[in-house]
């Protein structure tokens, strides 16, 4: 499970970030106290921070220099400075992306996604196992016990999503939302084409037991 | 000015001369004086006269015209008196001095209303910077309670940073160089990002849209960009036709622009609407139908698309839809106002 810092003053934003962090899957420590917050952030050995700007006695940036110093853990600068000029500033000073507030959430996290998997190592995030079936997330394949099956794009991102919130209904909003966030600009009946695709193909696998349909809900992967 | 309208400013001059002149040539006369000393006196008398008339005359038309052309050819008409030599005659310099009182007086009051209006915009844009974090957390607390309520309450707060953004831009659109940054833009890219924030429209809606034909890179300021086409296929949505919707989103490249154009199939706007779409303010028939316009949007975009020295161009069919097209030069570097 990776480690997320949150550097960030406003309490409401801390607090339900962190929710939100720890409800997708991540270990999500917000410090509340700001006097020794470089010293204190190290000492937790995240894999990821979450740096705001505007914060109580020292800056973002210069947080973010001071980090920089001892440390390569990857950072994302979060502001609602909007500016071109901060976000050049911010990636001088050695952070890894820049989400300007009020941010989408499921960009915040696709973006914290793609920066762990590039300093985790690809290999490790791109093959999810769910049930024996295994779904490698760069070739766009599933394997279930042995017998292999190539997958569309927006099928590997409709599997994705309904793995994300496996035993979760994902209603059909939901999905295409994820879908839209992640530029595929389907349309409602193309969805259903592409949900039914893809359950024939994983019960051609041999898979019986895979999307299940709830009416008038949506999707789940039980 | 004419040697005759000179010549009639000194009517009173003249005439008192030439009074005296009658005057005395009858008193001569009358005591006998030869009739050709009265026109050797004529001649000393008025000779000078006439010379001294027209040398002044010829002074004072230079100085005119002088004047006259530098301001034709200033930019900014009130620096005049900075601009011009500092005359010699008296008049002259009675005029360059109000001119200059007149000038020193406009600048200290065009300067307070900079100030103020200065002010206003700092408030404006860090009253702006404090509003997103509410929002910011008031989106992470429907992200974290997922639920139909929530849903709903998330689209309103769209609209909210919708306007908010509007307000940004629109005090900014005056000042482009203190928040500009040129970079190379990918159109695809801009146009996708654009359609992502609008998805949850395009979603429930059931608009279709086509892509297909989006490539090409322009060098412009991305925020500004994502701005203005963000109101562009704001529009195309809100003017849409239920069901069946369709919006296409093109680039033809030629040999000296690119053009990026937004077509949709929606109600269309009438001809006699058509021409004042970009006036502030106007907000037409389907603004009066729809309710919810505020003539604002296309105003900013246009305004917009001007400081960053790009086209907009509207064209409208009623019922069968409306295409904006915005184009960017190629090939020459584009000066900001």
């Amino acid at each position: 499970m990776s480690k997320i810092v949150i550097i960030e003053d406003t309490e409401t934003i801390r607090e339900e970030l962190k929710t939100f962090l720890i409800t997708y899957g991540f270990d999500a420590v917000a410090p509340t106290n700001f006097e020794n917050i470089i010293q204190e952030t190290l000492n937790e050995a995240p894999d990821l921070i979450l740096l705001d700007i505007n914060l109580p006695i020292f800056d973002g940036y210069y947080i973010c220099r001071e980090i920089r110093k001892q440390s390569d853990v990857p950072i994302i600068v979060v502001t609602s400075r909007d500016n071109e000029m901060d976000e050049l500033m911010s990636m001088n000073l050695g952070a890894d992306d820049f989400v300007t507030k009020p941010y989408n959430t499921q960009i915040l996290l696709a973006r914290i996604e793609t920066i762990l998997r590039r300093v985790q190592g690809s290999s490790m995030r791109d093959t999810v196992v769910y049930n024996d079936l295994k779904l490698n997330l760069s070739n766009g394949s599933v394997t279930y016990k042995g017998e292999k099956a190539e997958l569309t794009k927006n099928e590997i991102k409709i599997l994705s999503c309904l793995y994300k919130n496996k035993g979760k209904i994902v209603s059909r909003d939901d999905l295409m939302d994820f879908m839209w966030n992640a530029d595929v600009f389907v349309d409602d009946n193309n969805l259903s084409v592409n949900v039914t695709r893809l359950r024939k193909k994983l019960e051609a696998l041999g898979m019986e037991k895979n999307i299940e349909t709830r009416r008038g809900l949506g999707y789940i992967l039980p | 000015m004419t040697l005759k309208e000179y010549v009639k400013d000194r009517t009173v001059f003249l005439l008192i001369n030439f009074i005296l002149f009658i005057i005395i040539s009858g008193i001569m006369i009358l005591v006998g004086v030869n009739i050709q000393i009265v026109f050797l006196i004529f001649c000393i008398w008025f000779f000078p006269l006439i010379i001294y008339v027209l040398i002044e005359y010829f002074k004072q038309k230079t100085f005119y015209n002088e004047i006259t052309s530098i301001t034709e050819n200033l930019d900014q008409k009130y620096l005049l008196p900075e601009v011009m030599k500092e005359p010699e005659t008296v008049e002259g310099k009675a005029l360059y001095e109000v001119l200059r009182q007149a000038n020193k007086d406009m600048h200290e009051h065009v300067k307070s209303y900079r100030d103020r209006e200065n002010e206003y915009r700092e408030y404006i844009e860090t009253w702006i910077h404090e509003i997103k974090t509410p929002i910011a957390s008031t989106r992470l607390i429907i992200e974290n309670n997922h639920s139909n309520v929530t849903r709903n309450i998330k689209e309103e707060v769209k609209k909210i940073e919708e306007y908010i953004e509007q307000v940004l831009y629109y005090s900014r659109s005056n000042n482009v160089s203190k928040d500009y940054l040129i970079k190379e833009v990918s159109l695809a890219g801009l146009v996708r990002s654009v359609i992502k924030r609008n998805s949850r429209d395009f979603i429930s809606k059931g608009i279709s849209i086509d892509l297909e034909k989006v490539e090409g890179t322009v060098f412009s300021d991305a925020k500004w960009l994502e701005f203005i086409l963000n109101q562009l296929i704001g529009n195309a949505i809100k003017y849409i036709r239920e069901r069946d919707g369709k919006v296409i989103i093109h680039t033809v490249q030629n040999e000296n622009n690119i053009v990026l154009t937004i077509e949709d199939n929606g109600i269309g706007i009438t001809e006699k609407d058509i021409h004042r779409v970009f006036e502030k303010g106007f907000t037409g028939e389907n603004g009066r139908k729809f309710g919810k316009s505020t003539g604002i949007g296309l105003y900013l975009c246009k305004k917009l698309a001007d400081q960053l020295g790009l086209g907009l161009t509207i064209t409208s069919k009623i019922g069968e839809g409306t295409k904006v097209s915005i184009i960017f030069p190629l090939g020459s570097v584009v000066f900001m106002q």
